[in-house]
């Protein structure tokens, strides 16, 4: 529930302070990456959704198309992480790097099927190449500050000995 | 059933997202999705949060530019003042320009005024002495300049031609103590010398007690020195002092030109010179 509430918050930010940047990072997606290899339950793959909804209910032009997409980069995720092992931050950064073009695809996809694609393509090619990029780079302190709240969490729940 | 169901929650719960997720997608698209039950919920929980954001959002971005347009004002300021350097330069320079071209023109109009013209000269050094009183001219004996020619402007006599080298001509200034100058009273045509002074500036010499000269009065060149024409403004009264002792009266004069502002001037022979009343 927490680490639920975490995400609802990087939503918040995602929707309104990160707005000041140039470009948005996107903090779901990293959190959703986080989730499908570090916490690879029903509960996260619910999360991912409800986040992905969430971004919808807030911002996208039609529902469901990100719901979709982090949804697909959850299940991705968590088909990867049974064959990688993470430990190091330039891996994350990789993992997260990947995750966001597959989001890109799974939004393109979406977006060709239920949406006009009229002056889209390369547009939409920029965007994810940069949202790629931008996320892979801060992907590293985002892990870091998800893995110490986790601890914090899990402290916090564990009956004092 | 729950067993495999418990073994594959993620595949199997992600499937169903995925679907569910395609499904919205559909609906929303087609306009089939009349109620969306958890959409407005979010919007309820989000929007106080939301709220405080955009304040402090519209807080930073405020902030952000004020510091941007101060920054602009800054750069406007320090353009506008490298603007006004550059045009108060240009205004200098045209101002000097103007000058210039003024003093060029009435040289030019008096030059034609005289019967074979002149040789038209530049003052390029002044006396480095306050002894002396001379300065030198950019054109010499290559030009045409001749030892004793006069010196003069527009404004009056400035002095007479003392050396002459190829390309340079050192002048004596009638405020020299060792120029001499035949003139008039223009008023009374009382007869002097005018010359320079070591302590009182420029005066007036050999002037008889009997004489009328009265300040203001204006001398002009006999042209009995055959240097100079007769008639052309030489200077004006500034004082008169008639001894007990003495034959002579004692004037004090102010010279017509204005020797530190003179920097052009016309090199003539004596019967070049048109006279100036």
């Amino acid at each position: 529930m927490a680490i639920f509430m975490i995400g609802l918050f990087m939503v918040l930010l995602q929707t309104t302070f990160l707005h000041l940047f140039p470009v948005v990072p996107d903090l779901v997606l990293i959190v959703c990456v986080y989730w499908g290899l570090h916490q690879p339950t029903a509960g996260a793959v619910l999360g991912a959704f409800v986040l992905g909804y969430s971004l919808d209910v807030v911002s996208s032009p039609i529902l469901g198309l990100n719901a979709f997409a982090m949804s697909i980069v959850f299940f991705a995720v968590y088909l990867s992480s049974r064959s990688i092992w993470l430990h190091s931050a330039v891996a994350s950064s990789f993992v997260v790097l990947l995750a966001a073009l597959v989001k890109g695809a799974a939004l393109v996809l979406a977006w060709a099927i239920f949406l006009t694609t009229e002056q889209f393509w390369s547009g939409a090619a920029r965007y994810i190449i940069m949202e790629a990029l931008i996320a892979a780079v801060i992907a590293p302190l985002i892990f870091a500050l998800l893995r110490r709240g986790q601890s914090y969490f899990e402290n916090a729940r564990r009956p004092a000995q | 059933m729950f067993v495999f169901l418990r073994k594959y929650q993620v595949p199997v719960s992600s499937c169903l997202c995925v679907f569910l997720s395609i499904y919205i997608l559909t609906a929303a698209a087609r306009g089939q999705l009349k109620s969306d039950p958890v959409g407005p919920a979010l919007l309820w929980i989000l929007r106080p949060f939301q709220l405080m954001s955009h304040a402090a959002t519209g807080w930073i971005k405020d902030v952000q530019e004020s510091r941007l347009t101060l920054r602009a004002y800054k750069a406007d300021n320090e353009r506008l003042r490298q603007k006004i350097l550059e045009l108060e330069r240009e205004r200098n320079r045209l101002l000097e320009a103007e000058a210039t071209n003024r003093r060029l023109q009435q040289l030019l109009e008096f030059r034609s005024q005289a019967a074979t013209g002149g040789i038209t000269a530049s003052i390029i050094a002044a006396s480095a002495s306050a002894w002396f009183k001379s300065c030198l001219l950019d054109k010499g004996s290559a030009d045409g300049v001749r030892k004793g020619m006069a010196v003069v402007t527009p404004l009056g006599a400035l002095g007479r031609v003392i050396e002459v080298a190829p390309h340079t001509a050192k002048v004596l200034l009638i405020t020299d103590p060792n120029s001499g100058l035949d003139v008039f009273v223009q008023r009374t045509r009382a007869r002097g010398i005018v010359s320079g002074s070591l302590e009182d500036g420029p005066i007036m010499k050999y002037v008889k007690h009997s004489e009328d000269v009265q300040v203001g009065d204006r001398l002009v060149t006999s042209g009995l020195d055959g240097v100079f024409p007769k008639g052309m403004l030489v200077a004006t009264v500034t004082s008169v002092r008639k001894q007990t002792v003495g034959l002579f009266q004692q004037i004090s004069v102010m010279p017509a030109i204005t020797f530190d502002r003179t920097e052009q001037v016309l090199v003539v022979g004596a019967e070049q010179v048109p006279a100036r009343k």
